[in-house]
This record gives structure tokens, C-alpha cells and sequence, in this order.
């Protein structure tokens, strides 16, 4: 069995939004809702000794997700691959969920009444393709993979770079790592 | 992509299309079914992009059946401006349109009617071809703000100007006013991989860009003081022996004069103009000298400084030719023009503009280069060497304030009717307030176009044209470089919009140029263009199935063989081409448009020194901004002020401020950024508002916002050689925007 992840590389990350804008037009996301967002942090210091870092954010597909403990009605589930999502026929949007996930990852709906966040594109994934952001991101600063598998990419960057768990200390144990310069 | 859509389902097709929102033209896969695209994404096959798209590319669904989207052909019933239109057949526009402008020949002559263009968003060797046969040298395009001046100075200097460069080989990259982390997305992902791998970046651009967050060197120099920076550097590389000293002596002229040229031109002469330190200067040309090979990337910036732009692009274009750094591996190379293809050029039919017409070019008398009498030249030239020259549309432009200028005037002479293409020349010419005006004022105006936008809102007929999707696209950098990539329609065009190919064409038809049109739809004349490469293809459809992309056989150091496409078949260091039109051989210092040590009066009332222009995310231009899922992400104008200046004067995050030069004022948002020194201000470019009512007089409010209304297109301002106008290093001052007079700049 696969154990999905993605790692997100912000030495590449430029802040461009694409992602942002690929996962909205796929998920057909109304305008006050998103899955991805991007921070940018900085420009950092007093001009002309500067830094900028760019942060994509997406649910963390967590090993031990507090979401899925949370929801009353089995509506958030976590598939053996890791893919942590909601079955928006189940949801009632009681938001038990949005309060638990520690990482704001989840939003409510107003147009279905059901909470909502990034499945990693798992209809996408099933068919052996990328998330449609990981596709979409010209700088490749978004990688997605098999961790199980020794020959993923992820596998290579999460084993081989210093890569950080957000909120590690929770315990959820994030599947979304992130590398810095 | 949806995520509704089932893209196994039976009876889908997969087409090689590309986005077409901007100059890099992405590939896309498109899922096709019943001549509907249900879904796109990047394809990861195609050389650029490699799967991905930016923003823009990701709303092509949303662009394609918008509902702002102009979709028939329109009329105007009312007053001009009025927002009364009649919807009409494309024969009866067609119709009318061309005994309109037959009319006008017979009464003003040819050169009356001129045509705008836009980015690259349209047929643009078709219009060009259309004007030859129907006479008239005014063809215009805002190229002159984009690349083609300095491709001009560099064809002048060494034979073609080198659009290619073989970065993979680099050790050293020059982005000199380019963001590729705003605008050249594909670009940006090489570069960072080779910087992995040790590649060297030197961002030159007054803001802490994107682009600059990843550099090895950021100089952030004074907004337009380009032109110093650039002598400086070639006086550091002379003066230290830094160049190539076999490669001078083999393969240019006029070495020793550039050496006398630029002794005055030291770092230390250098440092007050840019607002860097000598060290920055000397540290800089070091690191581009010295480590070779290397490459110094086009950008726009150069392109838009106005009076200093052309002697900063020949002073750039000298670093590349004292370090060596021409045509050989890792370097900038000279591809020329494709020799196995039908070229832009080779389609334009130039040679059927009678000589007395081509001398009726507007503006060709003030800005030589980029008109008539400098491209005749270089043209020559270049078809001596390359056996073809480089492509007229671009190349040779009516002087786009001039037009506007005789619009209003009727000097030189009147020019009465004007035929856009894809463009908003309020929002994206200089100086809008006079362009409003001559739109305002022409007598006849057909718009092309995707959008209701207020150029096309004050036209008499409104055509919808087709857009990404819609459309084959054969990308090769406009003409000039030596490979194809082509792509195919995924669709026929929606509604009754077509291809601004088959209006050029029907309009040529219905003014006796049958003859001059044999190929019905854009594919056979691609076919047409693509048939000598050899790959045997029926169609153009079949060769994008099948090939899609053609890449000659790379030859490097190609000088050995055949030499520079110049007079002397050297590298003119000493250009006696720019010298035979009358300009300066040799680079000369003038400092940019407005500045303090010029015009200390004007620099008392205005203080502070604007750059407008530059490129962002997520918007294309002057375009874009109905798109929701794209405006969410910005939805108003911002400017950027550095805090300390904005504690001065007394302006917090998010105040609207109005921004002002000589010419005007605007308001945008204000961000407070260290990204910018404490005296510069960055506007951003494009804005109108399609949310507003489009009718005189608001039109979209495009004037508010509008960071034209702040360039300057005065004569005294244009860069003698091109003609391109002012841009960047403007002065100005910023103060708060107060409840009296928020809405003025309607
Ligand atoms: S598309 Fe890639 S580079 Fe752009 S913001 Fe998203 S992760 Fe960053
Ligand atoms: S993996 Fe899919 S659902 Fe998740 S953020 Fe990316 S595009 Fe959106
Ligand atoms: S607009 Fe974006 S996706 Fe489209 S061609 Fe340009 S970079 Fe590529």
C-alpha cells in the first residue's frame, strides 16, 4: 500500500499562485474558499538586506488526524494511502472537524453545506496522475509521491534534505514536509 | 479542470493546444468532446512548461465561455461611447467596413488608416499583410516597449540580436530588468535548476522581485539609470581587462574607440546616478566577465526607459560582444531567422508597399530605427547575411504617439480611421489622457477583440475574435529565432467569433487583394509555412499530432563561417549603421526622462522617482481583470512605498494615494514594501475596472488607476533612435487620497 505525501520546496516556491488558482478551477471552489493557499513572508529585513519565503498550505493528510476522530457522522475518513478526505453525502456541517484540524485546512462550504479540503486529488491520483496543482506548478516547488516507494521523489527529498513537519510537536504526524533554503 | 467531468468517458479527444495569455504560449492538453473542451491541463510533454501553468493558463475554461466575453459582431447605434450597439452579420460588417475605408483612401489616401496591435494575442503578420497590399505604412504595435528596439540596436551591431541563449552551458545569468518570477514562469524553473547546479544570477530591477528573492546579486539600482550602469560595466571590463581580448581583436571594430568612449564612465562617475556603490559595479561586471560563459537575459525594462533607452541597449549590447559572449556555447546565440521555414517576415508581403508610401510612415522622420528607413537598412542587411530579414510587424512600427498625435491634430496629415486588434490602447499606450482623447475623437474605429473593453467601447464596430483554444499558434519568437513549436485549435471558434486572420482576409477580399489570399484558414497558411521543413504532412493539424516542434541542428561559433550580418561582416562596436541613420556610433550618456540633476525645479515639487510597468501575477497586461477566480487574488491597484517614505508622508497600509507626474494623477492602494528604496515608487499597470459601467464617460474607470496616465510620450522624452517613450524613471510625488476628491480621474 502506497503512503502518499506531498514535499513542498520553498527554495523554488516564487508565490505565484498558481496552485491556488489550478485547485479552485478543478474543485469548481466558490470565492470565499480555499484549499491551498500560498503566504508570502517578507520582503523581510530593512531595504536592500532582504529575504522572502513563500508558504504553500494544504491539509496535511496527518497519520493521526484529529479531524477524522472529530466527525460524528464518519464523514471525514482516511483512506490506507494516507489520503485523509470527506464524503460530502455524509456531511452534515457541523464544523467538529474545522474546529479540530489544527491547521485551518478545512472550510465550510455555503454552497453545498458541507465542510470541504484538499483530498490530494484522489480522483486524479487513482488514474495515476498528479494532484492537478503538482502539475501545474512550473517551478516543480510542489513534489507528490509514494513515501513507501525508496525510488519517489519524496522518498529522496523527505530522506535526503532537512525537511520540517509543521506543528510536529501536536503529534499528528503531518504528511506534508517542507524544505527550506 | 473539473471535477465533475470524467475524462475516461468515450469519445473524448486529446488535443495539443497552448494557452494563450501570454508570450510563452504553455502547451495544454485538451479533452475534447463534441466540440466542447471539458477540461485542460499543462502537457508534461512539451519542452517549456513541462505540465505546468500559471494562474492565468488555469482559467483558460473560464476565459473561454465568459460571460463578458464578446461574442458577435456589434455596431455601434447610438452616440459613440454610448453602449447602443446593434448585432450584425459578419458579411454586412465586412461589408461596410470596407467601402468605409475605400472611401477613406479615396479621400485622404492610404496612409489615413492605421492599425494597433497587441501583445502577440492575434494574427499579426496577417494585419501586416492586409496593410501593405491596401497601402498604408501605419501599422503600430506596442513593441516598442517590448524587446523590439533593442532587438533593432543589436541587429545594428551584430547582425541579429540574440533571443536564444544556451543557459544549460551557463555559469552566468544577467536578468536586467526581467522578472521570470512573475512573467516567464517555464524560464524561472531552468533557472533555479541550474542555479542548483551552480549557475551564478545577477538580478539588476530597483525591486526586491520574485526574482531578485533568489539571486546571487541583487542591484537595486535607481529606477531608469540603466544606461549608467551599463557604460560603467563596460568601463570596468575595459579598463580592469576583463575581455576577451582574441575574440576583440579577431572580431570587432572599433575597440579602440569605445576604449577612449568610456574612460569617463568609471564606477565612481557611475554611483550617484544609480544609488550603488562603486564596489556593487565593479563586483558586478566582475562577476559577468569572469565567469564564462554567460548570458545576459533580455528584459523589457531597457525597452521602457524612453529618452536613454537606446543608448543603454547598445551600451548592454556591448557586453556581451567585449566579453566574448556571443554564439558560442553557454553564451547568447545568433540563431538568425529560420532557414527551413516560411517566415513572419517572408508572409507580410513588404515588397508590395510602394516606396512613396513607406516614406509616409508616421514618425519615421523623428525615430529612424524601428521605422522605415532603419529597418530598410538592418533588412538588407540581414537578408545579405541570413538570406531573410527579421519581421517587419514589430520591427518597423508607425511612432504610436505620433499616430494618436495626427488623430488629434491632423499633423503630418489626418489620420482618420483606426483598426485595433486586440488592444487597449488607453490602458497600455503612453500618456492615456491624450490616447483617450484620439480615440475619443477618430473618426472611424473597428475594435477586434475578446472583451467589451473601452477602447472597443468607443468603436464603431466591435468583432469578436477567437481566443485561447480557439486558435492554432505557432510560437518562434515573433519571427526571429530559428525553431517552431506549434500548436493546434481545440476547438473551432464559439459563437461567431473568428480568427483576426480570417478578418484581415475578408477584408483583403472585399478590397481586391484576392489573389494575395490563397489559404482559407490559419492552418493552411501554417501549412503553407511549416511545408518546407520536409516532414511530409498533409496538414497542419497532422504535423501538431504528429511533430509538433522543430528544432534545428544547433550550430555554434557561426561568425567562423559566415561572419556578422553588419557592413563590415564584424562586430560594430563603432556601429556605422546607427551612425549612417545619424545617431551616435558609440553609447553617450543622458540621464533618464525626468531626473534631479536635469530638472532640479521639477524634482522640488516632484520628489520621488516612479517606475511603472512591470509585470505581475495574475494578470496578462491590461487584461484579465473580469476574471474572477483571477481577481480574487488582487482586486484592487496596488503601489509599492518603501514604510519609512510612507511615514514621511504620513500614509499607512492599504490608503488609496494618488500617485502624480506632470502628466496626471492616479490612485492605487498603497503597500508599504522594503522591497523598494526609501524614494521609489512602483505602480502596477493595466488597471481598469469591467465591473464598472463601460459607457462615456465612465468607460471602466480607465483612467483612475491607469499608471499610463503617468508615462510620458513628449517628444523630448522618446528615445531618439526608437521612438519608445518613458516609462521608468519618471519623478513624481504621492500624498493621501482625501473624501473631497476620491473619484476624481474618471
Ligand atoms: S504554483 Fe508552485 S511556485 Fe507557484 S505558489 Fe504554488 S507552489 Fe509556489
Ligand atoms: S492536491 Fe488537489 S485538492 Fe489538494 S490542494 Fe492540490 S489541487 Fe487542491
Ligand atoms: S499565461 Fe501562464 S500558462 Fe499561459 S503561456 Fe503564459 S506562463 Fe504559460
Amino acid at each position: 500500500m502506497a503512503r502518499y505525501a506531498m514535499v513542498f520546496d520553498t527554495r523554488r516556491c516564487i508565490g505565484c499562485h498558481s496552485c491556488t488558482v489550478a485547485c479552485r478551477t478543478k474543485n469548481e471552489l466558490p470565492l470565499d474558499m480555499i484549499y491551498n493557499p500560498v503566504t508570502t513572508v517578507g520582503p523581510a529585513g530593512v531595504y536592500p538586506n532582504l529575504s522572502m519565503v513563500h508558504m504553500p498550505l494544504i491539509c496535511m493528510h496527518c497519520e493521526n488526524p484529529p479531524c477524522v476522530d472529530a466527525c460524528p457522522t464518519c464523514a471525514s475518513q482516511r483512506r490506507d494511502d494516507g489520503i485523509v478526505f470527506v464524503e460530502d453525502k455524509k456531511c452534515v456541517g457541523c464544523l467538529a472537524c474545522v474546529m479540530a484540524c489544527p491547521y485551518g485546512a478545512r472550510v465550510k462550504n455555503h454552497e453545498t453545506g458541507a465542510v470541504q479540503k484538499c483530498d490530494f486529488c484522489k480522483d486524479r491520483v487513482d488514474e495515476g496522475k498528479l494532484p492537478h496543482c503538482v502539475l501545474t506548478c512550473h517551478q516543480k516547488a510542489r513534489v507528490f509521491g509514494d513515501l513507501d516507494d525508496e525510488t519517489s521523489e519524496v522518498y529522496k527529498l523527505v530522506n535526503g534534505e532537512r525537511t520540517v513537519r509543521l506543528l510536529a510537536e501536536l503529534g499528528t504526524e503531518p504528511y506534508a514536509f517542507y524544505i527550506y533554503g | 479542470m473539473s471535477k465533475s467531468v470524467d475524462l475516461s468517458q468515450e469519445g473524448i479527444e486529446v488535443k495539443k493546444s497552448c494557452c494563450y495569455f501570454c508570450h510563452q504560449n504553455c502547451g495544454v492538453l485538451a479533452y475534447v468532446k463534441d466540440g466542447n473542451v471539458l477540461a485542460i491541463e499543462g502537457d508534461p510533454s512539451y519542452p517549456t512548461n513541462e505540465g505546468g501553468l500559471c494562474c492565468r493558463g488555469n482559467i483558460a475554461l473560464k476565459h473561454l465561455d465568459h460571460p463578458a466575453r464578446v461574442n458577435y459582431p456589434l455596431k455601434r447605434v447610438g452616440k459613440r461611447g454610448e453602449g447602443q450597439w446593434e448585432q450584425i452579420s459578419w458579411d454586412q460588417a465586412l461589408d461596410e467596413i470596407a467601402a468605409k475605408l475605400a472611401a477613406i483612401r479615396d479621400e485622404f489616401g492610404a496612409e489615413a488608416v492605421a492599425t494597433a496591435g497587441g501583445t502577440s494575442r492575434t494574427d499579426d503578420w496577417a494585419r501586416r499583410r492586409f496593410m501593405n497590399l491596401f497601402g498604408s505604412p501605419n501599422c503600430f504595435h506596442n513593441s516598442h516597449l517590448c524587446w523590439i528596439p533593442t532587438f533593432m540596436v543589436e541587429t545594428a551591431i551584430y547582425g541579429w540580436c540574440p533571443f536564444d541563449l544556451d543557459l544549460g552551458a551557463s555559469r552566468c545569468l544577467v536578468l536586467w530588468g526581467q522578472n521570470p518570477g512573475a512573467s516567464s514562469m517555464p524560464e524561472m524553473h531552468h533557472i533555479r535548476g541550474l542555479q542548483a547546479k551552480g549557475l551564478k544570477v545577477i538580478v539588476i530591477d530597483p525591486r526586491f522581485t520574485e526574482t531578485a528573492a533568489k539571486a546571487d546579486m541583487w542591484l537595486p539600482l535607481r529606477p531608469g539609470s540603466d544606461l549608467a550602469l551599463a557604460l560603467a560595466w563596460v568601463n570596468v571590463i575595459i579598463n580592469e581587462g576583463l575581455y576577451d581580448a582574441e575574440f576583440v581583436t579577431e572580431y570587432c571594430e572599433g575597440f579602440g574607440e569605445l576604449a577612449d568612449h568610456v574612460e569617463q564612465f568609471t564606477p565612481e562617475w557611475a554611483a550617484p546616478l544609480t544609488w550603488l556603490t562603486p564596489e556593487q559595479i565593479r563586483e558586478s561586471a566582475y562577476m559577468y566577465a569572469t565567469s564564462k560563459p554567460g548570458n545576459i537575459q533580455w528584459g523589457v525594462a531597457i525597452d521602457q526607459l524612453g529618452k536613454s533607452a537606446g543608448a543603454a541597449m547598445h551600451a548592454r549590447a556591448l557586453l556581451r560582444a567585449l566579453t566574448g559572449n556571443l554564439d558560442c556555447p553557454g553564451s547568447d546565440l545568433l540563431t538568425g531567422p529560420s532557414q527551413d521555414s516560411i517566415t513572419d517576415e517572408e508572409m507580410e508581403a513588404n515588397d508590395r508597399l510602394p516606396e512613396e508610401q513607406k516614406a509616409k510612415q508616421i514618425g519615421a522622420d523623428k525615430f529612424k530605427l524601428v521605422t522605415w528607413p532603419g529597418y530598410g537598412k538592418i533588412a538588407e542587411l540581414a537578408k545579405k547575411h541570413w538570406g531573410k530579414a527579421p519581421t517587419a510587424e514589430w520591427m518597423c512600427e508607425a511612432h504610436p504617439p505620433s499616430v494618436f498625435n495626427a488623430i488629434l491634430t491632423g499633423e503630418p496629415y489626418p489620420v482618420k480611421a483606426l483598426l485595433v486588434s486586440a488592444t487597449n490602447p488607453v490602458n497600455s499606450y503612453g500618456q492615456s489622457k491624450m490616447t483617450l482623447e484620439a480615440l475619443r475623437k477618430i473618426d472611424f474605429m473597428v475594435t477586434c477583440e475578446y472583451w467589451m473593453t473601452p477602447t472597443a467601447a468607443l468603436s464603431d464596430y466591435v468583432l469578436p475574435i477567437a481566443g485561447a483554444l480557439e486558435r492554432p499558434t505557432i510560437t518562434n519568437s515573433y519571427g526571429c529565432a530559428d525553431f517552431l513549436l506549434c500548436s493546434q485549435r481545440a476547438i473551432q471558434p464559439m459563437y461567431e467569433r473568428r480568427n483576426d486572420y480570417n478578418f484581415w482576409r475578408d477584408l483583403g477580399m472585399r478590397m481586391g487583394q484576392e489573389e494575395m489570399w490563397p489559404w482559407e484558414t490559419v492552418e493552411d497558411a501554417y501549412h503553407y509555412r511549416i511545408e518546407p521543413l520536409g516532414y511530409g504532412t498533409e496538414s497542419y493539424d497532422e504535423f501538431v499530432e504528429l511533430y509538433r516542434f522543430h528544432f534545428p541542428e544547433r550550430e555554434f561559433y557561426k561568425y567562423k563561417r559566415i561572419g556578422f550580418g553588419t557592413p563590415s561582416g564584424k562586430i560594430e562596436l563603432y556601429s556605422s549603421t546607427l551612425k549612417d541613420l545619424g545617431y551616435p556610433p558609440l553609447p553617450e550618456y543622458v540621464g533618464p526622462a525626468e531626473n534631479e540633476a536635469d530638472d532640479p525645479e521639477l524634482a522640488k515639487e516632484f520628489p520621488l522617482v516612479l517606475t511603472t510597468g512591470n509585470g505581475f501575477m495574475p494578470f496578462h497586461h491590461s487584461e484579465h481583470f473580469q476574471i474572477k477566480e483571477l481577481r480574487f487574488l488582487r482586486h484592487e491597484p496596488r503601489v509599492e512605498i518603501n514604510p519609512a517614505t510612507a511615514a514621511e508622508l504620513g500614509i499607512a497600509e492599504d490608503d488609496w494615494v494618488w500617485i502624480e507626474t506632470r502628466r496626471g494623477r492616479i490612485k492605487q492602494k498603497a503597500s508599504l514594501t522594503q522591497g523598494v528604496a526609501p524614494r521609489v515608487i512602483v505602480t502596477e499597470r493595466g488597471w481598469w475596472f469591467p465591473e464598472r459601467s463601460m459607457t462615456e464617460p465612465e468607460l471602466g474607470g480607465c483612467l483612475e488607476s491607469n499608471t499610463n496616465v503617468l508615462t510620458s510620450v513628449a517628444d523630448e522624452h522618446c528615445d531618439p533612435m526608437s521612438g519608445t517613450w518613458a516609462n521608468r524613471g519618471l519623478l513624481c510625488k504621492v500624498y493621501k487620497v482625501n473624501g473631497a476628491d476620491a473619484k476624481e480621474g474618471k
